[in-house]
């Protein structure tokens, strides 16, 4: 993989911008464009970009690409107990809380509900399954190349 | 080898393990002093599930068990598994595996016994099949392993879907899972005899009695203390516990208790006849296992006072006395390498204790006197006997053929010329089996608590209380003929093995030949080729197979097109100047749509579809529809480089072969007529929705009032967080699962 050094240190320096926008997407979900799915894609495409830049051997180094498999299931996982937490203490499926009536918690602007907990498994799963189907494409074609 | 191996220290994962069956063995210990206890929380109200636990004398008896047998086979496994993983050359760090599961085991057994809801017991009933799946597996480097797992995971699984059947049918036909409840409302009829049956086969199955036996033998590829605890306390022993549990309502329809006593006499004729013919200490002694239950089950098939309480006393004795010949069975290996009878002898003199252990265990499980065994024969032939001559008679046959092989399974081993060299063992491999053989002999002499116990959980099979006295009486009473008969007919079989080896191994090779094992192997082939044929149908002619979905559904629509009425379908609004930059866009996309039918080489092509994507993204934005544009953008991005990753992995000729590829004239033409087509439908069916006026109270206005009561703003995300969040797990889980099958296709083609 030969890339300049220009596009290294540019994808290098994008990296940390791209998760922070991912994860805003992510929280400001609720209240303006973006959703987990979203901010999972931008999030791998981020990743996706030092595979690029670095080659797959580098980033792998670099970043726990491994655990992306662990990541998606963490999130099907959240998204599961989101559906059956409710129904242990008597509601229904993936009743959300607070109920339409009640106010949220508020950390600053950021208000507690569980839809966004549900929203952040959607999020890891998302990101874990493009990062693993990117690494493992990758993979196959750098071993094709050996 | 030079010195052998090296003395483990107890590891951090094995002491856990041992306390853990420590700690629950004092729980039991209190509990069932202070009078047992119940815990009733509520669990999942919206569908009437409890949390309900009790414990009462029957889950006592087998908590009791699966604790303290769990705490001296756990002793023991703590200095076995470190020599297991040297023995195949595998890190020592392996060993919290074993650890973990057994300790998993063991939780799920109390949780098992104690649960009063058939809905929990299920829960457990499973737990117990998946922590034994990874004990019986823990050798996976080993083929065998593997499949005789997944075999004791099949037929103890798959019989399990049957009880869960059983329990709904009790559900829908008095409305509830409580065993007290159902105790009370059941009565005789063909529901509950259908239902209690079903469950009754998945307890069968998992107590290895016949036809399903064979998983028992097979899941002996375990490390020795996986089957000293799973194969004579704990899971097959969960089988007769679940029978007794519900027996009152199998005692509502005498023809399954009828039944029960056919298998177990069946299972007690045949597991003694393959456990005299074996060779492996181990398959000798799973055998013996599945010939053991064969009484318990008969035993229960009896029922009433006398059938109960030989069946729970049977339990009690026989748990103590095998799990200890099952590791003695391991010590020998570890010892002298061998697993074999015919290649062993001697040890007598050479491990003493190991042998008065051993041999105090196998004298229980011959029912000598003076052991704990002499009780349950004595409560067994009792129980026999009152049913009648015949039962009395197979009773004493049986009986025989149990002595026969604890016989020769103990002189086997310990007696006869010493062979072989002796390796020194860890005393943790010696002294649980000296302790359970201690327990074994006091039993013999001191049998009152072991009686109180195997009473009070027999009062809870019998729905009533029960007689059960047991004590030597020096006299011709019937039972202590039968018990001289036993032994008559044990030694002879024993002197005479040699004659009768003809045909035992006969008897061996008719069930390889023929046994209900082929079935399951079949079944399984079957399934696989089923498997694989769908999957080949599936993928070959994809093309086409796709467009014998996509053609009459297209058929369908343009139908529907020429016969919906025109009046207003087509009306021409008017184009404003705003309107330019969303007019510019869609020129755009429908120059790139085109384009996209020209190149032949694959990247361009991918890159031109995306083209498209990225043209229609930016109408969306256009008109409004950011989030959808947000998505659209990041869809067509990924997509686009996926595309190019997996065209990395096909071979350049073959892109460039494809690529040159030239249809032929008639082919063209077809692919013309259907894309005109469906252009022209796809365009009127587009404009006459967009001529129709908008729903006034259509789901949009709806789901926009209720965003503010959901806590959001943003109507898209709230709809796929809240209003539609069940598509939205399922659609996570499909994306979940396709990674899954990308990895794994990806990987079996680099292997390939």
């Amino acid at each position: 993989m030969t890339t300049s050094a220009l596009t290294r240190m540019i994808s290098r320096s994008l990296l940390a911008p791209t998760l922070i926008v991912a994860l805003a997407i992510l929280v400001k979900g609720y209240a303006s464009v973006g959703d987990g799915f979203s901010a999972g894609v931008v999030a791998a495409l981020g990743i996706l970009l030092q595979m690029l830049a670095f080659g797959r051997d580098q980033v792998t180094a670099d970043l726990p690409i491994h655990r992306a498999p662990l990541v998606a299931m963490t999130g099907l996982f959240i998204g599961f107990a989101v559906l059956a937490v409710p129904v242990l203490t008597g509601g229904a499926p993936l009743e959300h809380w607070p109920p339409p009536d009640e106010k949220p918690i508020y950390l600053g602007t950021v208000e507690l509900i569980t839809a966004v907990v549900f929203d952040i498994g959607v999020f890891l799963l998302v990101l874990g399954s493009c990062v693993k189907v990117i690494d493992a494409l990758a993979g196959a074609a750098a071993e094709d190349d050996a | 080898m030079s010195g052998g191996p090296t003395k483990p220290a107890v590891s951090g994962s094995a002491a856990a393990a041992i306390g853990a069956a420590a700690v629950l063995l004092v729980a039991v210990a209190v509990l069932w002093a202070s009078g047992g206890g119940r815990i009733d929380l509520p669990w999942a109200p919206a569908w009437d599930l409890r949390l309900a636990f009790g414990v009462d004398g029957l889950a006592a008896l087998y908590w009791y068990l699966a604790a303290g047998v769990g705490v001296l086979v756990f002793t023991y496994a703590s200095a076995y598994v470190p020599r297991h993983l040297a023995h195949d050359e595998r890190p020592r760090a392996e060993e919290w595996r074993v650890h973990a599961a057994m300790t998993l085991f063991l939780v799920s057994m109390v949780g098992l016994v104690t649960s009063e809801d058939l809905i929990l017991l299920f829960v457990f009933w499973d737990l117990t099949a998946i922590a034994s799946w990874l004990l019986i597996g823990f050798d996976r480097q080993k083929r065998e392993a593997r499949l005789f797992a997944l075999m004791a995971l099949l037929i103890t699984t798959v019989s399990a879907v049957l009880m869960l059947i059983g329990i709904l049918m009790l559900r829908a036909e008095y409305g509830t899972t409580q065993l007290p409840e159902l105790f009370r409302l059941a009565e005789p009829g063909t529901t509950v005899a259908v239902a209690a049956g079903f469950i009754a086969v998945s307890a069968l199955a998992k107590s290895a009695q016949v036809p399903l036996h064979f998983w028992l033998p097979r899941a002996m590829a375990a490390p020795t203390p996986v089957s000293a605890y799973l194969h004579s306390a704990a899971m097959v022993a969960a089988g007769v516990f679940l029978i007794s549990r519900i027996h009152p309502l199998l005692a509502l329809e005498p023809a399954l208790l009828d039944a029960l006593l056919v298998i177990g006499l069946a299972s007690m004729a045949l597991g003694g006849v393959l456990s005299l013919a074996a060779d492996e200490f181990k398959r000798l002694l799973a055998f013996s296992t599945v010939s053991q239950y064969g009484y318990v089950t008969a035993m229960l098939g009896v029922g009433g006072s006398a059938g109960a309480a030989a069946a729970c006393f049977y339990v009690l004795a026989h748990a103590l006395a095998k799990s200890a010949l099952f590791m003695t069975a391991g010590a020998v290996t570890e010892a002298t390498g061998t697993k074999l009878l015919s290649e062993s002898g001697g040890l007598a003199r050479r491990m003493p204790l190991l042998a008065a252990g051993a041999g105090a265990a196998a004298a229980g499980i011959a029912a000598l006197p003076l052991t704990i065994g002499f009780f349950k024969d004595e409560l067994f032939f009792k129980a026999a006997a009152e049913r009648g001559t015949w039962l009395a008679i197979l009773a004493v046959l049986g009986a025989g053929l149990t002595f026969a092989y604890m016989a020769r399974f103990w002189a086997g081993i310990f007696l006869g010329a010493p062979k072989g060299d002796v390796q020194h063992v860890e005393r943790r491999l010696v002294w649980p089996v000296a302790f359970l053989g201690a327990l074994v002999v006091v039993g013999g002499v001191v049998v009152a608590p072991f009686a109180d116990l195997a009473r009070s959980a027999a009062d809870v099979t019998n729905g009533g209380p029960v007689d059960l006295k047991v004590a030597y009486h020096l006299d011709t009473r019937t039972e202590n003929l039968m018990a001289l008969g036993a032994w008559a007919t044990g030694l002879l079989l024993f002197a005479g093995h040699a004659v009768i080896t003809p045909a035992l191994r006969w008897v061996e090779r008719a069930g390889d030949a023929m046994g209900p094992e082929r079935l399951y192997w079949g079944g399984l082939r079957l399934l696989n080729d089923l498997s694989d044929r769908a999957h080949d149908f599936e993928i070959r002619d994809l093309r086409s197979r796709v467009a014998a979905v996509i053609v009459p559904g297209g058929g369908l629509v343009a139908l529907g097109v020429v016969l919906t009425p025109t009046a207003g379908a087509y009306a021409v609004g008017s184009f404003e100047t705003e309107d330019i930059a969303l007019g510019v866009t869609l020129v755009v996309c429908a120059i790139a749509a085109i384009a996209v039918t020209f190149p032949r080489g694959h990247l361009a092509l991918a890159l031109m579809l995306s083209g498209v994507g990225f043209a229609l993204a930016t109408a969306y934005a256009l008109i409004g529809a950011s989030d959808v544009a947000l998505v659209a953008v990041l869809i067509e991005t990924i997509f686009a480089l996926l595309f190019v990753g997996v065209y990395a992995l096909v071979p350049q000729q073959v892109l460039r072969r494809e690529a040159r590829r030239v249809e032929g004239r008639s082919r063209m033409v077809r692919d013309l007529v259907i894309a005109v087509a469906s252009g022209i439908v796809t365009t009127l069916v587009v404009w006459s929705a967009l001529s129709r006026p908008i729903p006034v109270d259509g789901m949009a206005e709806r789901h926009i009032e209720l965003a503010d009561d959901a806590h959001g703003q943003d109507v898209v995300t709230v709809i796929l967080a809240d209003f539609r969040g069940l598509d939205t797990l399922v659609e996570i889980t499909v994306v979940g699962v396709a990674m899954i099958i990308v990895a794994a296709a990806v990987r079996t083609r680099t292997r390939a």
